[in-house]
């Protein structure tokens, strides 16, 4: 396969290869020219201010958002591509939203198997005996029948990640998953996440939680202005950053 | 396509007919300074009755609201001036007009009302009668004053709809603008007249129908 | 003869009910075909419209909001006469009850259009991301994800909308069409008497008063619905 910038890892060990993504709405650019590139396996932690094109940059790698100039792919499939059937790409990359997203006239189950049955046109028993399994992963297989307003936000969120998993997706964009969270609801998520990435799953999170962070991300990139000031493991980012910018951003969400 | 001109966009016809429609307009504006009043006032008056503390009262008005709201208008109007003479009781069509449309715009705006009611938080009544105001102070000046303002969409686009309903009037030979319209189309034989009303009934609304959609975007 | 004699002579006359009921009930048919027909009509329409609209594309948004603006302004009996009375002039001749289901479908349509996108505009925009990114086409949203929670917030609106519109069949009356109204017009002139008003004020009744109820109950437990959700 081709590697187009003929360096580094062999392409197939990059899952994700996001580069020279830029975004303006009207005369306002969001993003300027950003490079994100995630290995197979990998967890990456996205941090910077609000505004700053985080969440535009997760939703340019897949489309959601129409990218206005890049490259971008995904296990070496060209999303950018002007024949690529983006609703079967999509499969391929799960999302996670901050605001959970949960369609609210459907309960657990049926935010689950929706996708499953009118995209991968599973029956709907198999639809639902993966969406069990699916929520069973999330630890919440005995709220299946609940619907959206009967849970908890932190149940809620895990809906949401079981909505992505079950399609099986080979990497999972999370866009400030616990943001939206009463703080003792947290937990319960970032735990769900850890146990993802256990299995192997490869992330990319839009977030804040410094302390997560250290224990679990593989690299952290920090995000300002439309560009990646700088990027690292979480200990360089965090506490020894070279970027001036880095170290004040690090010091606010500190406290 | 000039055949097609001829037919509904003549302004030679237009600018001929223009006294007789001119006169229908007016005909159709003195309609609504009546009818419009009653309504809304009306309204108040099924609203009070239909929230009732008394039972029988309140089910009395609800059951009525509903009936009239059952009744298509037109039938209502050929209904009280087809009807009436019967019994002997010759009314001016003007009031059989205004009868009909009292009882059908009483119980469209009296529900639009309710509804404004219901959507003022009892916490404000609460707050108005613990400074000493009596009931109907506080319903003067605090809640009916909310609910209108919570419900101005609504109150709009059914002003709209009675404007709209005058045009039945030309049903029981009132001579407003849609009648003079049509007169005048089968004095000419040709339908420039009757698209000439139309633009003027368009010219009337669209910008009530325009402000009732912006006012129930601002609102939501 | 007493007033109360005079008014049930007037308007309860048995012997002039015998004589034309079937007549009047006769247009019960008309009447209702007419309404199930528009209802059809119009909501489905009123339903495409509001789905291209969404597509969000200026060159079919614009069509549509001229066509919603001119149908919700104008009285549905001009509308009525100016396709009765001005097509033909120009060599295009439609039976009258095509004129009358044509204009209350445009009418309900429009209505309709206004209240199933104030429905989609009222679904967050979340949601069309979510459904987007787990691989749905637009359609497949619109329909599982967008729609059902759209219609939820449509239904009340819609369906005094629907009544109000269907009680406007009575219009074709107007234009020679025999419903109920048209029926009883003609019984009236035979007669001489006010009766058969009654009974076709009847039928409209029996019609549209369990509708109008109907729609109040559904308005009711919407309000709960929200409240308790």
């Amino acid at each position: 396969m081709l590697n187009p910038d003929g360096a580094g890892a062999p392409a197939g060990s990059r899952l994700l290869e996001a580069r020279g993504i830029r975004k303006s709405y009207a005369a306002l650019e969001v993003l300027r020219g950003v490079d994100l590139v995630v290995e197979r396996g990998e967890l990456v932690f996205l941090i910077g201010p609000s505004g700053s094109g985080k969440s535009t940059l997760l939703r340019c790698c897949n489309r959601l958002e129409e990218p206005s100039a890049g490259t971008l792919l995904v296990d070496g499939v060209d999303l950018m591509s002007p024949r690529i059937d983006i609703n079967r790409a999509r499969r391929q990359i799960g999302m996670v939203f901050q605001g959970f997203n949960l369609y609210p006239h459907l309960d657990a189950l049926g935010n689950v198997t929706l996708a499953l049955r009118k995209v991968l046109r599973l029956s709907r028993r198999d639809a639902e005996a993966r969406a069990m399994e699916t929520l069973a992963l999330v630890h919440l297989q005995d709220k299946a029948r609940s619907y959206p307003g009967q849970l908890s936000g932190g149940q809620q969120q895990r809906v949401g990640i079981a909505r992505a998993l079950a399609l099986e997706p080979k990497i999972i964009l999370m866009d400030e998953p616990t943001s939206a969270l009463d703080p003792e609801l947290v937990g319960s998520v970032l735990g769900v996440i850890r146990e993802l990435r256990e299995r192997g799953m490869t992330m990319v999170i839009a977030s804040h939680e410094m302390g997560f962070a250290r224990s679990a991300a593989d690299r952290v990139l920090f995000l300002e202005g439309g560009v990646i000031v700088e990027q690292g493991t979480a200990e360089q980012v965090f506490t020894s950053a070279r970027e001036a910018r880095t170290r004040q951003f690090v010091q606010q969400i500190m406290h | 396509m000039n055949a097609l001109a001829g037919e509904f966009l003549n302004l030679d016809v237009m600018w001929r007919v223009m006294p007789m429609i001119l006169a229908g307009l007016a005909r159709s504006a003195v309609l609504c300074a009546v009818l419009l009043p009653i309504g809304l006032a009306g309204g108040i008056g099924a609203m009070l009755l239909s929230t009732s503390r008394v039972r029988a009262v309140r089910w009395a008005a609800i059951g009525a609201i509903d009936f009239f709201r059952a009744f298509p208008p037109l039938v209502l109007i050929v209904f009280v001036y087809a009807g009436l003479p019967f019994l002997g009781v010759e009314l001016p069509t003007l009031a059989s007009i205004a009868i009909a449309f009292f009882l059908n715009a009483s119980s469209y705006f009296g529900e639009i009302y309710r509804a404004g009611i219901r959507s003022v938080p009892a916490g404000q009544a609460e707050a108005a009668r613990s400074t000493g105001m009596t009931a109907s102070q506080t319903f003067l000046s605090v809640t009916f004053p909310q609910a209108v303002r919570n419900v101005l969409p609504e109150l709009i686009s059914n002003t709209v709809e009675l404007i709209k309903l005058t045009t039945l009037a030309s049903i029981v030979s009132v001579p407003e603008l849609l009648h003079s319209a049509d007169l005048a189309r089968s004095l000419t034989y040709n339908s420039s007249p009757l698209i000439l009303a139309a633009l003027i009934y368009f010219a009337i609304l669209w910008p009530l129908v325009r402000l009732a959609g912006r006012l129930e975007h601002r609102l939501r | 003869m007493s007033a109360w004699d005079r008014f049930a002579f007037t308007f309860l006359n048995l012997e002039v009910a015998r004589t034309y009921w079937l007549d009047i009930a006769a247009g019960i048919s008309v009447t209702v075909f007419v309404g199930i027909v528009v209802v059809a009509t119009g909501l489905s329409l009123g339903l495409v419209l509001a789905g291209l609209r969404s597509l969000g594309l200026r060159v079919v948004t614009w069509p549509i909001l001229v066509f919603v603006d001119l149908f919700r302004s104008l009285p549905p009996l001009a509308i009525i006469l100016v396709i009765y009375f001005g097509l033909p002039n120009v060599g295009i001749v439609l039976p009258s009850l095509v004129v009358l289901w044509l204009s209350l479908s445009a009418v309900l349509a429009a209505f309709a259009e206004e209240v199933f996108w104030a429905g989609i505009t009222s679904v967050a925009p979340g949601q069309w991301l979510a459904a987007r990114s787990t691989g749905l086409t637009f359609g497949q949203t619109f329909a599982h994800v967008i729609l059902p929670q759209a219609a939820k917030l449509a239904v009340p609106p819609l369906t005094n909308r629907t009544i109000t519109i269907t009680k406007n069949v009575a219009l074709g009356s107007a234009i020679g069409v025999s419903d109920i109204l048209g029926q009883a017009n003609s019984a009236l002139a035979m007669s001489t008497n006010a009766t058969p008003l009654t009974i076709g004020a009847i039928f409209y009744v029996i019609l549209f008063l369990p509708l109008v109820v109907a729609s109040r109950r559904l308005e009711r437990r919407f309000a709960w619905g929200v409240a308790g959700s």
